[in-house]
């Protein structure tokens, strides 16, 4: 490294200072990530609850976990969360990004109060939601009804398919400041000049938000779109208040299914397996989020 | 020229006002939920706006002198949830924890980013990725080894606990948003003490933090923020009831079947007030931390 920047004078130097500035985080994170991880692959290949000795199984929790049609559910509503819930607040996230840089009376209150929803605790926002939506006392049936919609209350968290919905719903309102947040300040890099020439040159509105604004924010789109993904897929919080997982199973995501096999169930085993299978998933995410990413996209050259 | 259009300002205050009521309508149901009387809302529809303001909820929270709403029997349910008595005193544990996090934070979060913004030594590249990645594997992945290790180490139940494996979770964030400012202020500064024979701590004290002010407060106060709000590992390792965050305690609320939801609203307006204290705060200076640096 040294040899290659002898042009470089001092600035090229290497302080190996650094290493112990960035070693009291980087030890502490470490700790707290590789050692989890080692324990989850040691206790997913063993019989282990605080009832039965601990004892070898190989790859039998696996094949459990793997087969067990409560997993496959599981492993299948989180997907059709995720690939409906994704698209929709991306299109939103950049929808309000564009509505929030027009100039319209009551903008700044919107956007100094728009991280509320984000900023509560999901346990909380999933509560909140859980009075909108309720069956008998829910403000929703009550105005429903009042406009003369409906004669009697709908069941929005006790019928399967609306409280799928409803799940959707809520966690598209605590993500969509957040998203939308971070599109604005995107937005906000795109030079002005590229809007004049664009309108110069007599593109439509259309075709300038696809020919400029849509790269503009290509790599924020990119970034937010992976990490929504992953906190989609990691939703525990939300379910656990809102619905339990049901009625019946028909809420579980993987989250709560994991966490109701280990801690309700006690199998701590077949838990530890599925934390092992839901890593590797999300590893494969975090390589695609690298690939996506220019190599010196967030350290910049090295200086 | 744009704003002659009525057609577009409509359609701009339309979706505005759609934003908002979607955003901020709950709040308003909660907040008008937490003082009608529980009677009012059993009657189909319900009675909202009935009577006067009840505000025997906040009083029970507060003092435990149960409303007389509820000690009437009969049909109606007269629960009184003793886990909302809860709320002022998980409030305060939250408080301390999401406090000592930030702390932590902030101080391991500016000596490693001052190095990943300015020196250059052996792992750099690696090690900052390392870090930055980690954050990407799910929580609940990580949730039964982190009980056990905690259970191991005798500290089940403890806000030590809490404290420790939030600062993991939190510094990856902060040490990117640390980073990407450091990068954004002039080098030349602190070369110019470096040529004079300034360390590497002496600059980072001296010059790059008080220029990154803006982003030690965005930072510490989403750190702060995400440390308030955590529930999975809260409900896994600090269960227990001297331990219990607010976001466990609402939890253990909303899966109480029994639960009156005047009181479950009361708990939640009062667990919401410190958010909303912080929420315009981190708003700029996220904004301003993350923009910083991330341009083109």
């Amino acid at each position: 490294m040294v040899s290659r920047d002898d042009r470089g004078g001092h600035r090229r130097r290497v302080d190996r200072v650094g290493l112990l500035l960035v070693a009291p985080a980087v030890v502490i994170v470490a700790a707290f990530t590789l050692y989890p991880l080692g324990y989850a692959v040691y206790t997913s290949t063993r019989i282990s609850s605080p009832l039965l000795e601990g004892r070898f199984v190989g790859f039998e929790n696996y094949r459990n976990v793997v087969t067990s049609s409560y997993f496959l559910d599981a492993a299948g509503t989180t997907a059709a969360f995720v690939a409906v819930t994704l698209p929709v607040l991306m299109a939103l996230g950049v929808a309000v990004a564009l509505l929030l840089t027009e100039p319209f009376f009551g903008n700044t209150l919107l956007r100094a109060a728009m991280l509320l929803p984000w900023a509560i605790p999901a346990a909380a926002a999933g509560v909140i939601w859980k009075w909108v939506f309720l069956d008998d006392a829910g403000a929703l049936n009550a105005s429903l009804y009042s406009l003369g919609v409906i004669d009697g209350y709908v069941p929005w968290l006790t019928t399967p398919t609306l409280a799928r919905m409803a799940v959707v719903v809520v966690f598209i309102w605590t993500q969509l400041p957040l998203v939308s947040i971070l599109l604005l300040a995107a937005l906000r890099t795109i030079q002005p000049v590229l809007y004049d020439a664009a309108a110069v040159d007599g593109a439509s509105v259309f075709r300038r938000f696809l020919h400029v604004t849509l790269p503009g924010i290509r790599p924020m789109l990119v970034i937010v779109g992976v990490y929504e993904g992953l906190v989609a897929i990691a939703t525990f919080d939300l379910t656990f208040s809102l619905t339990g997982g049901g009625p019946g199973t028909s809420t579980t995501l993987l989250a709560y299914f994991v966490w109701s096999e280990t801690f309700k169930q006690l199998n701590f085993g077949q838990g530890a397996a599925l934390a092992v299978v839901i890593a590797l998933v999300s590893l494969v995410g975090i390589f695609g989020l690298l690939r996506a990413l220019p190599a010196d996209a967030l350290l910049g050259e090295e200086r | 020229m744009n704003r002659r259009r009525p057609l577009r300002r409509a359609v701009i205050y339309g979706a505005a006002a759609a934003l908002a009521l979607f955003w901020f309508g709950p709040f308003v149901l909660v907040a008008i939920g937490s003082v009608i009387p529980e009677a009012n809302l059993f009657t189909f529809p319900p009675r909202w706006f009935a009577d006067p303001p009840f505000l025997g909820n906040y009083r029970y929270i507060f003092t435990g002198e149960i409303p007389q709403t509820y000690q009437q029997t009969g049909a109606l349910r007269s629960m009184v949830s003793q886990e909302a008595r809860w709320v002022p005193y998980s409030i305060w544990n939250s408080f301390l924890v999401a406090l000592a996090v930030m702390l932590i934070v902030l101080v391991l979060g500016s000596l490693a980013s001052y190095a990943y913004a300015r020196l250059r030594f052996p792992g750099r590249k690696g090690t900052f990725l390392f870090v930055l990645l980690s954050r990407l594997i799910p929580t609940v992945a990580l949730a039964v080894p982190y009980y056990a290790i905690v259970q191991g180490l005798g500290l089940l139940n403890t806000r030590w606990a809490l404290i420790a494996v939030y600062t993991v979770l939190t510094l990856p964030f902060a040490t990117l948003v640390l980073t990407l400012y450091f990068r954004s202020i002039p080098i030349e500064v602190d070369e110019a003490a470096r040529v004079d024979g300034a360390t590497p701590l002496q600059n980072l004290w001296h010059i790059t933090l008080p220029l990154s002010l803006p982003s030690l407060v965005g930072a510490g106060l989403f750190t702060f923020m995400l440390a308030y709000s955590e529930f999975l590992l809260a409900l896994l390792i600090a269960g227990d009831r001297l331990s219990h965050t607010l976001p466990v305690t609402l939890g253990a609320l909303a899966t109480n079947t029994d639960v009156s939801w005047g009181l479950l609203m009361a708990s939640i307006m009062i667990g919401s007030v410190p958010t909303m204290l912080l929420v315009y705060p981190v708003w700029r200076f996220m904004v301003r931390g993350l923009t910083v640096g991330t341009g083109p």
